[in-house]
C-alpha cells in the first residue's frame, strides 16, 4: 500500500483496519512531511502486525524528486494528504495561506497522484482511494478556499475514475464530513455529525471492498450535502454557512 | 472557526462534570510547548478512573500517544506509548502467549494510567501491583525535559510517579514485562458463601490461588449479611482444556458487544431493582460449587462486554467507593460497612470484595496494603454524601484508606497519603480538593 499523508489519523486507522482484516502488503510506503511521527507509526505496525514499511519524505510545498520513489509499487494507493488552513477573514486575504491550501489539497498533489496512477494503469489493477471533503460539494463562506481546492480534487478523482475504468483500476472518492482529528481539534463540531478516525477507516474499508465510487463516512452527510447542494443560489448566498 | 479547546470533561462515573481546556498532541516537542505554556496541567488517559482524579484546569489527553514501540517476543517485554490501552496490549500479546501480569477490572485503561493509579487486580495477594512489572518509563517533568525513570535511573521519580496520580509529570512511554500463558482461558471455581464468616474463610483457604475475588450482595442483612460468590482462577494449561478449546487455545471467538444506547432514566436503578438483580445473580448458580473454563475476557472484564455501562446510572452519574481495611480488623470493618449500606437502602449494583496481600514498601504511593478491600458503586443522589460520611467514619476507625483513582467525595484524611509530590505544575482538581480540605 502507498499512503500519501501518513500522519493523517484516518490514513493510519485505515492501514490498521486493512491489516486487521488480513490484507497482505509486501511493504507499506509511508509518504510524509513529518518523518518523526511517521517513523513511530512504522514501528507501531511492525510491532502490531509484523508489517514492513518504508518512510519516504515528501514536501508538497517544495520541488519533488520523483526518482526517490521510482521503486514504489503497490496495488492500493491511499491519499489522505490535505491541509485545512485558516478559513477566517484574515486567512482569506493571506496569500501564503491560500497558496498552501491550494497546493497541498490540489495543485501539487495531483502530479504526485498521477505519477502513481500511471503505474496502476500499466499494471492494469489496483485501487486508488482519495480523501476529499464535503466542503467541496458547495462553496460556503466559512471555508471556500479549502472547499474549492477539495472541489477540484473531487473532480480530478471523478475524472480519473472514468479514465481508469477500462484499465481495470478503481478509484474511490471519500467525503468524510466532520472528523475528530488533529485537523479539527478544538473546533465546535456536533458530535452526532463527527466521525472518529476509526469509524472513518471502517467505513472506507467497506467502501473499498465493495468497490464503491463515492462514499460519505457518516451516511447522514449524504443527506445534508444533498440538501445543501439543492438550495437555490439566490437563497444560498444569503445564508451564513 | 477558531479552535476552542474548552469542553465538558468527566470521568467514568459521569460525576463531577467540568468545563476545562483539554488538548492532545502526539509529538513530544508539542507536548513540551503545551506544558511550558500552561500553569496547571494534568495528564489523562482514557478517562476510566472515577471522580475528579484526572480532571484539572488544563488537561493533557494522552489519547494520541497510542503507538507500540517494541515487543521482545522471546522475553515478553513490551514498550509502548502511554496512551496505549491494555486492550491493545492484549490484542497483540495473547495470541503470542503473553498476558498482563496485573490487570484491573477493565481493559480500557491506558498504560500510563495504570502506572499513575498503580492498578491492582484479582491477584494482588500473589503478584502485587502493576509497577512490579514496569522496567522503565519516560516522564516529562515540569520544565518540559524528558527523563528515563527506572529502579536504577531517577529512581526517586520512578517511585513517586507510581501511584502518583499524574502529579509528577506526564508519562510518555512505558516498558513492562508480560507473563507467559498457554491459553486464553481461565480454570475457574466459583463457590457460594452464605454469609461474611464463610466468605472470609473461603478467601483464606484460597490463598494459593493466583486470582481470587468475590461478588457480594450488599443489601442482605442479619444472618445473610455478606452473602456472596467467591471466584478463584488460574490460567489454564493447554492440556487441561476441553477438546473444543484446546485446538486454538490462544484465540477467542468473536462475541456480540451490546451497548447501553442512552443514559437510563433515574428511576431505573433503585433499591428494589438492585435487590432483584442481586437475587437473580446469586440464584443463577444453583450448585454450591461450579468448576469451569472461561475465556479471560469474561473472567477479568465482565463489564467491558457492555459498552458504556456507566450510562445505566443515569445522567447524575455514580461514584465508586473503594476502601482497604487492615487484615486483622477486616471482618469487623466489613461487617459494619455492609450493615451501614444495608440500613441506608442505597444498594450497590456491583460490590466486589478482595483480600490484598503485602504491599511493596518501595512503591510508597501505592493504595493497596495487606487487608480487605471492598469496591462499591453508588448512584449519585441527595442521600449519598451522608452515606459516604458514615462509611468514611468506619474506614477511619479501622485505620483504612480510600483509593484515589475512584475518590470524589471522601474526606481528605483518608485520601491524603501521597508522598514526594512537589510539582506546582501538575495539579488535579482532586489533589486541590484534598489539600484545601486538609488545611
Amino acid at each position: 500500500m502507498i499512503v500519501l499523508g501518513s500522519t493523517s489519523e484516518v490514513a493510519q486507522a485505515f492501514v490498521e483496519k486493512a491489516l486487521q482484516e488480513g490484507e497482505k502488503f509486501e511493504r507499506i510506503y509511508l509518504f510524509t512531511s513529518s518523518r518523526e511521527t511517521t517513523e513511530r507509526f512504522a514501528r507501531h505496525i511492525d510491532v502490531k502486525f509484523l508489517q514492513q514499511s518504508e518512510v519516504i519524505e515528501i514536501d508538497l510545498m517544495k520541488e519533488i524528486d520523483y526518482n526517490k520513489f521510482d521503486h514504489v509499487s503497490s496495488n492500493v494507493l491511499f491519499c489522505a494528504a490535505g491541509y485545512l488552513g485558516d478559513g477566517t477573514e484574515e486567512g482569506l486575504y493571506d496569500n501564503r495561506n491560500t497558496e498552501k491550501i491550494i497546493n497541498i489539497n490540489y495543485s501539487k498533489l495531483v502530479p504526485v497522484m498521477n505519477f502513481f496512477a500511471q503505474k496502476f494503469e500499466s499494471r492494469r489493477s489496483g485501487t486508488i482511494i482519495g480523501l476529499s471533503s464535503v466542503a467541496g460539494d458547495r462553496g460556503r463562506q466559512s471555508n471556500f478556499i479549502y472547499g474549492s481546492a477539495k472541489a477540484a480534487f473531487t473532480a480530478y478523482l471523478s475524472g480519473l475514475r472514468n479514465y481508469l475504468f477500462d484499465k481495470k483500476v478503481h478509484v474511490l472518492t471519500v467525503k468524510p464530513g466532520f472528523m475528530a482529528t488533529k485537523m479539527t481539534e478544538g473546533l465546535p463540531l456536533n458530535p452526532k455529525l463527527t466521525a472518529t478516525p476509526k469509524q472513518a477507516a471502517d467505513c472506507i474499508y467497506k467502501a473499498f471492498k465493495k468497490q464503491k465510487n463515492v462514499a460519505y463516512v457518516l451516511p447522514v452527510w449524504g443527506i445534508i450535502m444533498m440538501i445543501i447542494r439543492n438550495i437555490p443560489e439566490f437563497i444560498f448566498k444569503k445564508l451564513k454557512l | 472557526m477558531k479552535p476552542n479547546f474548552t469542553q465538558k470533561v468527566t470521568n467514568w462515573g459521569n460525576f463531577p462534570v467540568v468545563e476545562k481546556e483539554m488538548r492532545s498532541e502526539d509529538s513530544f516537542k508539542k507536548i513540551k510547548e503545551f506544558v511550558l505554556s500552561h500553569n496547571e496541567v494534568i495528564a489523562r488517559g482514557n478517562g476510566r478512573c472515577y471522580g475528579d482524579a484526572s480532571l484539572g484546569e488544563t488537561i493533557f489527553s494522552t489519547k494520541k500517544l497510542n503507538k507500540f514501540i517494541s515487543f521482545d517476543r522471546l522475553n515478553g517485554i513490551i514498550e509502548c506509548e502511554s496512551g496505549v490501552l491494555l486492550s491493545d496490549v492484549l490484542e497483540i500479546s495473547v495470541p503470542q502467549g503473553y498476558f498482563l501480569y496485573v490487570t484491573p477490572g477493565t481493559k480500557f485503561i491506558s498504560v500510563g494510567g495504570a502506572i499513575a493509579s498503580e492498578v491492582h487486580g484479582k491477584n494482588h495477594h500473589a503478584e502485587g501491583c502493576f509497577s512490579e512489572y514496569v522496567t522503565e518509563f519516560k516522564l516529562m517533568t515540569e520544565d518540559g525535559n524528558i527523563i528515563i525513570c527506572s529502579r536504577e535511573e531517577n529512581s526517586d521519580k520512578f517511585w513517586a510517579t507510581i501511584g502518583g496520580m499524574g502529579l509528577t509529570g506526564i508519562i510518555l512511554t512505558v516498558k513492562f514485562k508480560l507473563k507467559n500463558i498457554q491459553s486464553a482461558y481461565i480454570r475457574q471455581e466459583s463457590i457460594k458463601a452464605e454469609n461474611l464468616d464463610e466468605i472470609f474463610r473461603l478467601f483464606e483457604e484460597s490463598e494459593n490461588w493466583t486470582y481470587t475475588v468475590a461478588w457480594i450482595d450488599c443489601l442482605q442483612k442479619g444472618k445473610n449479611l455478606g452473602r456472596s460468590i467467591l471466584m478463584r482462577g488460574e490460567h489454564a494449561f493447554q492440556h487441561e482444556l476441553p477438546q473444543n478449546l484446546a485446538k486454538q487455545p490462544l484465540r477467542l471467538k468473536k462475541k456480540l458487544q451490546p451497548t447501553v444506547p442512552f443514559y437510563f432514566p433515574g428511576f431505573v436503578l433503585n433499591a428494589l431493582t438492585v435487590k432483584i438483580f442481586n437475587l437473580l445473580y446469586y440464584k443463577k448458580q444453583t450448585k454450591k460449587e461450579v468448576k469451569s473454563f472461561i475465556d479471560y475476557e469474561t473472567f477479568f472484564y465482565p463489564l467491558d462486554a457492555i459498552t458504556d455501562w456507566n450510562k445505566i446510572y443515569g445522567k447524575s452519574g455514580f461514584i465508586q467507593y473503594q476502601m482497604v481495611i487492615p487484615k486483622e480488623a477486616g471482618k469487623e470493618g466489613m461487617k459494619q460497612i455492609l450493615e451501614t449500606i444495608a440500613a441506608s437502602g442505597n444498594g450497590s449494583f456491583l460490590a466486589v470484595l478482595k483480600l490484598f496481600g503485602k504491599n511493596n514498601p518501595e512503591a510508597y504511593n501505592s493504595f493497596p496494603f495487606e487487608g480487605y478491600t471492598l469496591a462499591l458503586d453508588f448512584k449519585v443522589n441527595s442521600k449519598l454524601k451522608k452515606l459516604v460520611d458514615k462509611l468514611d467514619d468506619i474506614v477511619q476507625q479501622f485505620g483504612g484508606r480510600i483509593y484515589l483513582t475512584k475518590d470524589s467525595m471522601s474526606r481528605s484524611s483518608l485520601t491524603n497519603y501521597l508522598k514526594n509530590i512537589q510539582s506546582s505544575k501538575f495539579v488535579s482538581l482532586q489533589h486541590k480538593r484534598i489539600i484545601n480540605n486538609n488545611s
